[in-house]
């Protein structure tokens, strides 16, 4: 848990009649972070050749997104979680592309005529549009709709054709109101669009139409024609309905089917991922990648069952093929951590993967942040409301986004945090309803109580955190020390600015600004110490520049020394020694941010309450509530994000080398 | 007067991140290469546009599509306008009038089509944008029209009927609507202008930049399409040509137009202005209509080019709100593009040839 898990590099032969079986082994495991023995420098590297797939992984990989395209019409999703190895098999490449072009062109054939069904609506819309302008209809008949495109007309035909001519104009948008009914004939309104006149009028003819001037009211037939639209859009509108539920049931009908082809699709896919690692000779196939230490013993036993002992496995240390000219970076890395706190290992990874063999910064980053964030945002009904938001989210985000659930968790981790830090407070919703068990924030920020401890005012809490910030600082380089001895980088353990020297430094500057300080920043310590803590590394640090030019020497000897060198040394002396004084002081002095977040904190919720108190028992309420919330989000946001900056840049800063490369297997659940 | 900072510091953190997440070009080949119209529209399910999808499933129309996307692209406009004040919103607005102006140009078409043409319109007239921007257009009644005295007269209370009338004896006598919609472009740029040079000095400089190039661009664009399709008079082809250019004067224009070797030309106008955009132009095409193509391609490259160059600089200048709409029209006419050619089958490689 320490460092980052160890891992053991594999060489393996099998022969090839072998390798299928084999290939479905690794993949059914999933333990095997592949790399390809060309890209060693083994004697093999030039006497072997890659394995071409018998299948195009392009277009399977084509194939696949493709029926999740299809899937998602009906939003179905594919699951990485059931597969089984056992199902690979062949893919009809063709005819599953033949299927899924059938499936695509049926589909289409379904929004075809969808949008003719769209396109009668928008006629139907647009007459409406029109209609509306008109003041009513009879204006509308009156002025021969001169500026529109609908034909409106008025008259009577024989009561007995009145069906077969409104049956005739459902082919046509139009609207037809039967207006009265004199004498077994039926008086009529149309309306219809002047580009289908020829079609009315051969109708009207069929159905013995007469014109005649309706000279009667024609109040409330405007509303009729709007209402007889707005039933017949709403029936088509449904028919267009229909024809997508009809889509979706065409693909629902096939889910099983699709969901059988998209899964051999993926362990298709996999097959040919994991035999475009391996390389071949005339009768065997050689393969080899990184697996965690302690899985070393599970593969090998696999392997060698499925090949009954005919195969060659040759293990060793990842460092020592460093040596062999394997780059350090190459090697994954995995953190291997409990899981609560993942949501902090994400923090980190979304920084950098440290370096193989380094220690795993998750853990300090947990108390660190956990800490920070408290000092900043320390409210126990406050960290209650952070904990159900981060509760609710994770319920939301489970099984959906894997992100926003660490996101989710890492706010239920800030919510015990102000929780725990409330009570310590003694802040409940910026109320001290309990007596704080370390010292009053509020009291000493609105001036109301004097603190206890060391922190008996602002002062106290501004130094609580430069504390703080040097205690983080401190682990930050002994964590680094820890990494230089592990990768027996010996020089940079003694010369570094965050290595022993370096940290003597710190050390000593440290003591000495709190010397001072509390001495009223009128005395130093002694010279002798001076002398010993400062003086000594700062002479020290001079050697560094000459030794690094003695190695360089040593390794090109091309290398000459020339009389601007010395001034080199010197330079480089100086300007480490800026940088080591100005860095640290900086890095400490940086945390003051965490006592600015706080009191800001503090001062907010102090405003609201005043607010509240001059603004009477019934308005105190919504301000206290909108006050709390705008705390909680403003601060909360404030408070994670700067707990982040100080972790990445004042902590990370010291120990954190970023060029690891994450541990990814190829296994059935990987992307 | 707001400085700088307090003028753009908020819309230009607003616009650069919603800039970040215009679909990338990634995305735009995904959809490109999807194997049919039915799928591709899949792929905005998870994106921003994903009102496509709900357009399209229940319409099966993509010209719903299209004018959702144009509703989406107005209304940009409308929103940046709720962030700026005084001389950057008026010009806000008169940038929101291109689309007018290509409103009515579509509406004028129509009628033209109708009445001059005596083609049956009405499918097309559904998909017209029936919102109003400025003005009303009175559409219908324009449909209606029996001439353009007419229109003139429906558009009184318009900037429109001037222009109208201007050009009424040329548009009858031609039987092309060319004059007019060229005047009505200059009339847009004339405005676009007049409030660029409202604006303060440093976001002038940007704003005449930007606009002029794209005048150019135009104009060239213009010049080639009358080279190759039309058999137009030098002297005619150059009168439909815009005012207000950047840097491509009548000259380059007549040398464009009187040269066999259209490319050529342009390449040595490019090597002068856009060193390191001229390998664009070395393909040969004889085709015209590739050639045309590629010439489009050259031209939206160099525009990416501005655009790139202002997303580079100051970030508190009107460049930011330019670099906004340039990039998003070009998002919106890259989807349009491509989902049509999804719909009439056209291959993957010649779609993205054309985007």
């Amino acid at each position: 848990m320490m460092f980052t898990t160890p891992m053991k590099h594999i060489i393996a032969v099998v022969l090839d009649h072998d390798s299928d079986n084999v290939a479905k082994e690794l993949i059914s495991q999933g333990l095997l972070h592949f790399m390809s023995i060309r890209e060693l420098h083994s004697p093999w590297r030039d006497k072997v050749q890659d394995v071409v797939p018998d299948t195009s992984g392009a277009r399977i990989a084509e194939i696949k997104k493709r029926i999740e395209s299809l899937l998602s019409i009906t939003g179905t999703s594919v699951s990485k979680k059931d597969l089984d190895i056992e199902k690979l098999k062949p893919l009809d490449i063709d005819r599953t592309e033949k299927l899924l072009d059938d499936i695509s062109g049926s589909i289409q054939g379904y929004r075809d005529r969808q949008k003719q069904f769209q396109q009668e609506i928008l006629k139907l819309r647009d007459i409406k549009r029109q209609v509306n302008l008109f003041g009513d209809i009879g204006e509308g008949i009156k002025i021969h709709s001169a500026y529109s495109f609908l034909s409106i007309q008025t008259g009577s035909v024989p009561s007995s054709k009145a069906g077969d001519l409104s049956l005739a104009m459902k082919e046509l948008p139009s609207v037809i109101i039967k207006l009265q009914e004199i004498d077994q004939h039926t008086h009529l309104l149309v309306i219809s669009m002047k580009k289908d006149d020829s079609r009315v009028n051969r109708i009207f003819e069929q159905s013995g139409w007469l014109d005649m001037e309706i000279t009667g009211d024609m109040q409330g037939v405007k509303e009729d024609v709007i209402g007889d639209l707005d039933v017949k859009c709403a029936v088509l509108e449904k028919e267009q309905d229909d024809l997508d539920k009809q889509a979706k049931s065409l693909i629902q009908d096939r889910t099983g089917e699709l969901l059988d082809l998209w899964e051999i699709c993926r362990l298709n896919e996999l097959y040919s991922r994991v035999k475009s690692y391996f390389s071949k000779t005339a009768r065997t196939i050689l393969f080899s990648g990184f697996i965690p230490a302690s899985k070393q013993k599970v593969l090998e036993e696999s392997v060698k069952k499925i090949t009954a002992q005919r195969c060659y496995l040759e293990w060793s240390n990842p460092v020592d093929r460093v040596k062999e000219n394997i780059p350090s970076s190459e090697i994954p890395v995995e953190l291997k951590n409990p899981k609560i706190l993942s949501p902090f290992r994400m923090l980190v990874q979304n920084y950098a993967i440290p370096e193989y063999g380094s220690i795993d910064p998750t853990p300090f980053v947990a108390v660190a942040y956990f800490c920070m964030f408290g000092l900043m945002f320390g409210d126990v009904g406050q960290g209650i409301i952070l904990v159900l938001c981060g509760i609710i989210g994770s319920l939301i985000y489970k099984s959906k986004d894997k992100g926003l659930f660490e996101l989710s968790q890492l706010i239920i981790w800030c919510g015990i945090s102000a929780i725990i830090f409330g009570i310590l407070f003694g802040s409940y919703f910026g109320v001290a309803l309990f007596k704080p068990v370390w010292f009053n924030y509020h009291g000493i920020i609105t001036e109301h109580a004097r603190g206890t401890g060391f922190v008996k005012d602002v002062y106290g809490i501004l130094a609580l955190t430069i504390y703080f910030g040097i205690l983080v600082i401190g682990v930050g380089l002994i964590i680094n020390c820890i990494n230089l001895v592990a990768k027996r980088r010996w020089f940079s353990l003694f010369m570094d600015k965050g290595g022993l020297v370096g940290t003597w430094m710190y050390g000593a500057g440290v003591y000495t600004g709190w010397y001072f300080a509390t001495h009223g920043y009128k005395e130093l310590p002694n010279g002798y110490f001076l002398l010993f803590a400062l003086g000594l590394p700062t002479f020290f640090f001079f050697f560094k520049a000459p030794i690094k030019f003695i190695k360089r020497k040593i390794h090109d000897p091309s290398i000459s020394f020339t009389p601007l060198v010395p001034v080199d040394f010197f330079i480089e002396w100086f300007v480490e020694l800026m940088e080591i004084v100005g860095g640290y002081l900086a890095n400490t002095l940086s945390f003051m941010r965490v006592a600015g977040l706080g009191i800001a904190h503090v001062s907010l919720m102090f405003a609201f309450m005043k607010m509240a108190e001059s603004a009477g028992t019934i308005a105190a309420i919504p301000i206290l509530i909108f006050g709390n919330g705008l705390v909680i989000f403003l601060e909360g946001l404030s408070a994670g994000i700067q707990s982040l900056r100080l972790n990445y840049y004042e902590f990370f800063s010291k120990y954190f080398t970023g060029t690891g490369k994450a541990y990814s297997p190829v296994s059935l659940h990987s992307d | 007067m707001a400085s700088p900072v307090k003028k753009y510091g908020f819309i230009n953190a607003k616009l650069r991140t919603r800039i970040s997440k215009i679909l990338d070009d990634e995305f735009m080949t995904r959809l490109a290469r999807a194997h049919t119209l039915v799928e591709a529209i899949q792929l905005f399910k998870e994106t921003r546009f994903s009102g496509i999808e709900t357009v399209y499933t229940k319409t099966g129309d993509l010209k719903m599509v299209e004018l959702e996307l144009l509703k989406y692209e107005i209304n940009l406009y409308v929103e940046i306008e709720k962030y700026v004040t005084d001389n950057v919103l008026s010009f806000v607005r008169v940038l929101a009038s291109r689309y007018e102006v290509d409103n009515l140009k579509n509406i004028i078409r129509l009628w033209f089509d109708k009445i001059i043409r005596k083609r049956d319109i009405q499918d097309a007239l559904l998909y017209i944008y029936g919102e109003r921007i400025h003005y009303d257009l009175h559409r219908d009644q324009i449909l209606s029209a029996e001439n353009m005295i007419q229109i003139a007269e429906i558009l009184k209370d318009t900037p429109y009927a001037e222009i109208i009338q201007k050009t009424r004896e040329e548009v009858e006598k031609r039987r092309s609507l060319f004059a007019l919609e060229t005047e009505l472009d200059v009339y847009y740029y004339k405005m676009l202008i007049a409030e660029v040079d409202k604006l303060e000095k440093s976001d002038r400089a940007i704003a005449r930049r930007i606009v002029g190039v794209e005048i150019d661009l135009k104009n060239i664009n213009l010049i080639v399409r009358f080279k190759n399709l039309y058999d137009l008079p030098l002297l005619d082809a150059l009168k439909y040509l815009l005012p207000y250019g950047h840097s491509v004067d009548k000259q380059v224009l007549s040398d464009v137009y009187a040269s066999q070797d259209v490319a050529g030309v342009l390449k040595s106008f490019v090597q002068k202005q856009y060193s390191g955009l001229d390998a664009l132009l070395t393909t040969q095409s004889t085709e015209s209509y590739s050639r045309l193509i590629l010439i489009e391609r050259v031209l939206d490259q160099i525009m990416m080019y501005e655009v790139q160059k202002i997303l580079l600089g100051n970030p508190f200048t009107i460049g930011i709100i330019l670099v906004y709409f340039i990039r998003k029209r070009n998002e919106i006419r890259k989807i349009i593009t491509i989902l049509n050619a999804k719909y009439y089958k056209i291959t993957d490689d010649r779609i993205m040839g054309r985007i």
